[in-house]
C-alpha cells in the first residue's frame, strides 16, 4: 500500500455500554484529499474522530494516521494534527491571543515562528478586531473561528474539522468553504458536517456514515450514481385558459396522463407533484440505465397532448443521503416498512431501499482498498 | 496499564523523541532557511517515508510505512510549565481566588488574636495557635475550592477535549494542574507568614520567635498541603460536578483530619488506635507545629500525593474506555 494513506481506518467498533457507536467502520484517506464526513446527528461522526485524535480507544479495530497508530504512538499522531472539536471548546478567561500562544506552546513553536504563524492565521479566520478579546465574549462564530485558528497555528499537515461551519453565517461559511479549498490543495482535511452543500462545494469525496456504520464512500458523482435512479419531471397542459389550446383532441384528464405514464416500460412510480390549474405534473423514477424521455415524448404526442416540461435528472446527494440513512434508523428503531404517507420525502418503497442498502454496503466493503488505488493511481 | 507496557511506550516514545531530536539537528543546520520555509518540514518527512518504504518489507498487518513525524512538541517540563501557567492565570482571572485567599487569613487573624482570648492569653512567644487553626481551613475550605475546578470544570466545558488532543501527555495535564493549584495553596500560606512578620520583627517587635520551629511548622503545612491538593485533584479527576468534587475533598480530609483527635485515639486501644493514628492528618501534622521535623510524615505526606495522582492520571485515561 502507499505511504500517501494520511488516515487509515479499519474495524473501528466502539461501544458504550451496550450501545454500539460505532460498528466496523473502514475508511481511507490519501494525501491531499478534503472528504467531507456525513452523517445524521448521532452517526458516529465524532466518535471517529475524537479516535482519530486520540481522545478515545476503540473498543476494536486500528486506526492509523500517517502510519502512526493512534492508540501506541499517540503523541506522534497528535503532533500532526489539527484538530477542532465540535462547538469549538475554548478556555473563556483567555483572550483570543493568549489562547493561541497558549496553543503554540505546546506546540513547540519558537515566538518568531509563532508570530509569523499567527499572522497568516489571523488573516484567514478574519480574527484581527478580536485578538485582545476575552473569548467568553465572543460570539459562537467568532469561537470557531478561534478554534480553527489554533487548529492551524502549527501548520499541520493533517486537519480534522468536526462541523466547522455549525455557528458560522452564510458568508463566513462560503469564505470558509474558499478557504478550505486553498488549503486542501497540500493537506489532508477530514470534515464532518450534515450541510450537504458544504461537502459538494468543498469536498471531492465524501464518506457517509449512519448508525456507526459506512454506508457510502467514494467521489461524490459516484454516491450520487450509487442510487441508480433517475428522476422525470413531466409537464401537461391542463387547460389552455384564455389562449387557443395547442393540442389534438379534448383537454386530458388528471387520472388519464398519470395511468397512461406509469404504464410506460421502465417507470417505477409516478408522483403528481403540487401544480396551478393549467398543468398536470409528475415526477417520474426510472431506472439509471434507460432513458425514458423518448418514450415520455412519444406518448405525449401520440396522445395529442401538449408537453409543457419534460426533464431529466439524477439524484442530487441529498436524495442519496436520506436515502441511505432513513431507512437504517427505521430499521435501528425497529419500526415496519414505512407508509406510503410517511414518505413524502423520498418516493422509494421502503423493501427496495433495503435491498439498496445492503448492496451498497457490501459494495463498499469490497471496493474500498479499489477506491483507494484508484486514487493513488490517478496522482 | 501494566509496567511492561509503560516500559515499551516509554521506549517508543524516547525512539521517536529521538527521531524528532534528529531532525531538529538538521533543521537547525540549515539554520533561517528551514525556518523562513514552513513547507520544508512535510517535504523532508515525505523524502524520509520513500526511503523506509523502499526498504521495509510490507506485512499485512503493518500496512502503512510510518512516517517520520516531526515530534514538536517542548520537553515534558516546559510542558508542565506552559500548563501550570495557563492554569495559574485562570486562577488569578477568577475572583474565587481572591475571595478565598482574603476570608482565610481574616479567619485565621479573627482565630489568632480573638478567639478564647488568643495570642494575648497564651503569653508565649509562639505560632502554636496558628497551627492548630490552619491545617483545618486549608483541608476544610481552601484546598476542596482551589482544586474543585482543576479537571472537572474542563470536562464539563470539553476544553479537556482540546487540551487532550494537543501532543500532551495526560500525566503532564496532571502534573501541570497539580502545580498550579499547589502554587495558589502555597501563595496563600506565604501570606500566612505575614503575620508573624509583623509581629515579631517589623513594624512590631513582640519578643523573639522561634522562627526554626516556625519554618518546620510551615513544611509541615506545605506538605499537607501538597498531600490534600492531590486529593482533590484526584476527586476533580473522577466528575464534572465541581460541587461534588469540593465535597468529596472537604469530606475526605476533614475526616482524615479529624479522626485523628486526640481524645479519639485514645479512646481506641490496639491496633485499631494505633491505625487510626496511622492514617489521620493530624496525628501526622501534629509534631511540625511543635517544630519536630518527622520524616516519617513526610513520607507519607508524598506518598498520598503520590498515590491520587496516579488515581487521577487513570481517572483521565479513563475516559479512552467508557
Amino acid at each position: 500500500m502507499s505511504t500517501d494513506v494520511m488516515i487509515y481506518a479499519s474495524g473501528l467498533t466502539k461501544r458504550y455500554g451496550s450501545f454500539k457507536a460505532l460498528d466496523d467502520v473502514s475508511f481511507e484517506v490519501a494525501k491531499g484529499e478534503v472528504v467531507g464526513f456525513l452523517g445524521p446527528n448521532g452517526a458516529g461522526k465524532s466518535t471517529t474522530m475524537r479516535i482519530l485524535t486520540c481522545f478515545i480507544s476503540p473498543t476494536s479495530g486500528t486506526a492509523k494516521v500517517r502510519g502512526h497508530d493512534v492508540f501506541d504512538d499517540t503523541l506522534a499522531v497528535r503532533a500532526s494534527i489539527g484538530y477542532l472539536p465540535q462547538r469549538a471548546p475554548l478556555y473563556l478567561e483567555m483572550t483570543v491571543y493568549e489562547y493561541l500562544e497558549f496553543a503554540a506552546r505546546v506546540r513547540n513553536l519558537d515566538p518568531v515562528t509563532f508570530k509569523k504563524r499567527a499572522r497568516q492565521v489571523i488573516e484567514i479566520c478574519g480574527l484581527a478586531q478580536s485578538l485582545s478579546k476575552e473569548i467568553r465574549h465572543l460570539s459562537h462564530g467568532y469561537r470557531q473561528r478561534v478554534g480553527l485558528a489554533q487548529a492551524l497555528i502549527h501548520d499541520p499537515p493533517i486537519l480534522i474539522l468536526d462541523e466547522p461551519t455549525s455557528d458560522l453565517d452564510p458568508n463566513e461559511r462560503s469564505e470558509f468553504l474558499n478557504y478550505l479549498k486553498q488549503i486542501g490543495k497540500d493537506r489532508t482535511v477530514l470534515l464532518s458536517t450534515h450541510n450537504l452543500k458544504e461537502v459538494e462545494a468543498a469536498c471531492a469525496r465524501a464518506i457517509i456514515v449512519s448508525r456507526g456504520r459506512v454506508v457510502a464512500d467514494g467521489p461524490l458523482d459516484e454516491i450520487r450514481a450509487k442510487s441508480g435512479r433517475v428522476r422525470y419531471i413531466v409537464s401537461v397542459q391542463e387547460s389552455a385558459g384564455d389562449a387557443p389550446y395547442r393540442g389534438k383532441g379534448p383537454l386530458p384528464r388528471q387520472s388519464e396522463v398519470e395511468d397512461a405514464l406509469s404504464k410506460l416500460p421502465g417507470v417505477t412510480k409516478v408522483v403528481e407533484l403540487p401544480t396551478d390549474e393549467r398543468a398536470h405534473s409528475y415526477e417520474l423514477a426510472g431506472e439509471d440505465g434507460i432513458d425514458l424521455r423518448p418514450e415520455i415524448f412519444r406518448l405525449v404526442a401520440d396522445k395529442g397532448w401538449v408537453l409543457l416540461e419534460l426533464h431529466r435528472d439524477t439524484q442530487t446527494l441529498e436524495d442519496v443521503f436520506r436515502q441511505l440513512t432513513i431507512g437504517d434508523a427505521r430499521r435501528n428503531r425497529q419500526l415496519g416498512p414505512v407508509k406510503e404517507d410517511d414518505r413524502d420525502a423520498d418516493h422509494y418503497d421502503e423493501d427496495e431501499e433495503d435491498e439498496d442498502d445492503e448492496e451498497e454496503s457490501d459494495d463498499d466493503s469490497d471496493s474500498d482498498d479499489d477506491d483507494g488505488d484508484d486514487e493513488r493511481n490517478e496522482r | 496499564m501494566s509496567s511492561e507496557t509503560i516500559e515499551k511506550d516509554a521506549k517508543k516514545k524516547s525512539r521517536v523523541a529521538e527521531e524528532a531530536e534528529e531532525r531538529d539537528e538538521e533543521e537547525e543546520e540549515d539554520g533561517d532557511e528551514a525556518d523562513s520555509d514552513s513547507d520544508s518540514d512535510s517535504d523532508d518527512s515525505d523524502d524520509d517515508v520513500s526511503d523506509d518504504a523502499a526498504t521495509r518489507p510490507m506485512s499485512m498487518v503493518d500496512t502503512m510505512a510510518k512516517e517520520k513525524v516531526a515530534l514538536d512538541r517542548p520537553g515534558s517540563a516546559r510542558m508542565v510549565w506552559t500548563i501550570t501557567r495557563r492554569e495559574l492565570a485562570a486562577y488569578f482571572n477568577s475572583p474565587i481566588t481572591y475571595i478565598v485567599i482574603s476570608a482565610s487569613m481574616i479567619g485565621l487573624g479573627l482565630y489568632f488574636y480573638m478567639y478564647k482570648g488568643g495570642f494575648w492569653q497564651v503569653d508565649r512567644v509562639t505560632m502554636q495557635r496558628m497551627f492548630d487553626f490552619l491545617p483545618f481551613a486549608l483541608c476544610a475550605l481552601v484546598i476542596p475550592l482551589f482544586t474543585m475546578r482543576t479537571l472537572s470544570d474542563e470536562k464539563r466545558v470539553g476544553t479537556i477535549e482540546l487540551l487532550i488532543t494537543m501532543p500532551v501527555k495526560d500525566s503532564e495535564v496532571i502534573l501541570g494542574k497539580y502545580f498550579a493549584a499547589l502554587a495558589i495553596v502555597s501563595v496563600q500560606l506565604a501570606l500566612v507568614v505575614l503575620y508573624p512578620v509583623a509581629m515579631f520583627k517589623w513594624p512590631w517587635r513582640l519578643g523573639e520567635l522561634d522562627w526554626g520551629a516556625f519554618w518546620v511548622g510551615m513544611l509541615g503545612l506545605f506538605c499537607l498541603s501538597a498531600a490534600g491538593t492531590a486529593v482533590g485533584l484526584m476527586y476533580s479527576a473522577f466528575t464534572e460536578s465541581q460541587i461534588l468534587s469540593f465535597f468529596a475533598t472537604m469530606l475526605t480530609l476533614t475526616l482524615l483530619y479529624a479522626i485523628g483527635n486526640v481524645s479519639a485515639v485514645e479512646s481506641l486501644q490496639g491496633w485499631l488506635g494505633d491505625a487510626v493514628a496511622f492514617i489521620s492528618l493530624q496525628s501526622r501534622f501534629e509534631p511540625f507545629s511543635r517544630g519536630l521535623l518527622d520524616s516519617r510524615a513526610l513520607v507519607y505526606f508524598i506518598s498520598i500525593a503520590v498515590l491520587c495522582l496516579c488515581v487521577a492520571f487513570h481517572a483521565l485515561e479513563r475516559r479512552k474506555w467508557t
